[in-house]
């Protein structure tokens, strides 16, 4: 979610932002710093004056709305590829709970709860979703989610795609989504953005290398 | 009662009255008649299944009149089931900017209509709502509500404010809705989702706990607000998103005295036309559902 924002704001040319740099593991998410912008104690807390947009979708809608004629334009003017930019950002949502479901199982759920068939049932559910997403950039012919342009469909989904390759994802196995991730890999809103922590140790854990 | 007048005649026979007979009302006069708001002229399409009264607002428009937004909305098609929220949604949206006449189809979520061949064909996830306008497909709720304010921002009801400040706290509101929604999900739907060997008290009680931080936040937020609306003064797409899971949480016996601003938003929206004229027909015949959150 952090990521989406800063990729939105790099597309439309918005920088020199105030921004700090926060350690989920040292629990500072749910510092009074940030319970004061985002009472939900979660990242990203965005603030544009006094608008608060702490969910990462309303502040990239945001972004483009207001700064539609700076930067990148992120929504495209025809309506298959508006619908389609649409439908992906909102199922990106999906790909990105059931992803969340597999990888944070264990911190999620008190140890008294978990069930191995739980745990093989959220595999199976992330391996049709993420099955599904190969298909759907098989079938689009831009090299983008939406179609031809880059859209805030890549804006919201491509980190979660990054994610999940970040985790040990099968670049053989899915290569239309190797292909998208290598690809957009180097876009300057997406270099200029990535997870510092990930720079330093590219390959993460592999969770994921079977599925 | 409800719809049995009309559900008898076939679409064919429905057609050949109206085309024919150049009727102002038909036959087909509903028989809950408060819940008819508007007096447009427009030749409704009819559905494919038996359904309720007041889709059926038989008119015989003048000869060569056709509305633009009538001919728009014969290229949609809407596939939902009653008291889903995320149908609701579109419907709302779709009323809100004045498209009458789509094509839609009620299906039966306990006969698994859901999982239907010809579901699958449109949304291969197998859920509604699926929705189609032309060859776009758009099966997510918030998707499709999006782009009809988009596609159709100059008819109906204008549903995205100008105001920037409005603007920002729509899209905050309308996306904390998805939040509220899983978390209502999950405390309706625990015991048919985890199989007997996965259910935990421990978890239920964590469920509801987090249900009930959610809506006192809700009810927060909407004593803050100014407006009446979720965003501020004007009715937007964050009403349309989230309103269906409010009601539907009021539909679970909330008790209204403990959330007195969320009763109240509740119970204002409840006669606004577009939202009257897509009320769930299955919750017309049983208004007081079971009372799941009447402890929350």
């Amino acid at each position: 979610p952090c990521w989406r924002v800063m990729i939105a704001l790099e597309e439309k040319n918005l920088k020199g932002y105030n921004q700090r740099l926060l350690a989920f593991e040292k629990m500072e998410h749910k510092s009074e710093e940030v319970m004061k912008m985002n009472p939900r104690g979660q990242l990203p807390a965005f603030k544009h004056g006094d608008k608060v947009l702490n969910e990462s979708y309303a502040a990239c809608l945001y972004l483009e709305n207001q700064f539609k004629s700076q930067g990148n334009k992120l929504i495209p003017d025809c309506p298959a590829e508006l619908a389609m930019m649409y439908q992906r950002m909102f199922e990106g949502l999906t790909l990105q709970q059931k992803m969340a479901d597999v990888i944070y199982y264990n911190w999620k759920v008190p140890e008294g709860e978990r069930h191995d068939s739980a745990v093989k049932r959220n595999r199976e559910s992330l391996t049709a979703e993420i099955k599904m997403w190969e298909g759907y950039l098989q079938k689009t012919s831009g090299g983008f989610l939406a179609g031809k342009t880059f859209s805030l469909a890549d804006v919201c989904v491509y980190p979660g795609i990054c994610y999940v390759f970040h985790f040990g994802l099968c670049e053989e196995r899915y290569p239309k989504l190797a292909a998208y991730y290598n690809r957009l890999k180097d876009r300057p809103s997406i270099k200029a953005s990535g997870p510092p922590t990930w720079l330093e140790n590219p390959q993460g854990q592999d969770m994921l290398k079977d599925i | 009662m409800r719809g049995q007048g009309v559900s008898h005649l076939s679409r064919l026979e429905l057609q050949i009255l109206g085309d024919n007979t150049k009727m102002g009302w038909g036959l087909l006069a509903p028989i809950r008649s408060q819940t008819v708001s508007r007096s447009l002229l427009y030749n409704r399409r009819l559905p494919h299944s038996s359904f309720t009264p007041y889709f059926f607002q038989h008119f015989q428009p003048p000869s060569g009149l056709t509305l633009p937004s009538e001919t728009m909305a014969k290229d949609m098609t809407l596939l939902w089931g009653s008291g889903s929220p995320p149908c609701w949604r579109v419907m709302i949206a779709l009323e809100e900017k004045n498209l009458k006449g789509y094509n839609h189809k009620l299906l039966s979520f306990d006969k698994k209509e859901h999982k239907s061949e010809e579901v699958m064909k449109m949304n291969p996830r197998g859920q509604l709502p699926a929705f189609k306008h032309g060859d776009k497909v758009l099966n997510e709720s918030y998707a499709a509500c999006l782009y009809l304010e988009n596609q159709f921002k100059s008819q109906g009801n204008k549903l995205i404010p100008d105001c920037p400040a409005e603007l920002a706290m729509m899209y905050q509101r309308m996306l904390e809705g998805l939040t509220l929604h899983q978390k209502m999900i999950d405390d309706i739907t625990y015991n048919w989702k985890v199989p007997e060997g996965e259910k935990h008290d421990s978890a239920v009680k964590r469920i509801r706990e987090s249900l009930t931080a959610e809506i006192k936040l809700w009810e927060g937020y909407l004593q803050k607000t100014s407006g009446g609306f979720l965003a501020g003064k004007t009715f937007s797409l964050a009403d349309v998103c989230v309103y269906p899971t409010i009601f539907t949480i009021f539909r679970f016996r909330l008790c209204e005295e403990r959330y007195p601003k969320l009763a109240a938003y509740y119970n204002r929206l409840k006669d606004r036309p577009s939202i009257k004229a897509s009320w769930p027909p299955t919750w017309l015949e049983n208004p007081r559902g079971e009372d799941i959150m009447k402890d929350i």
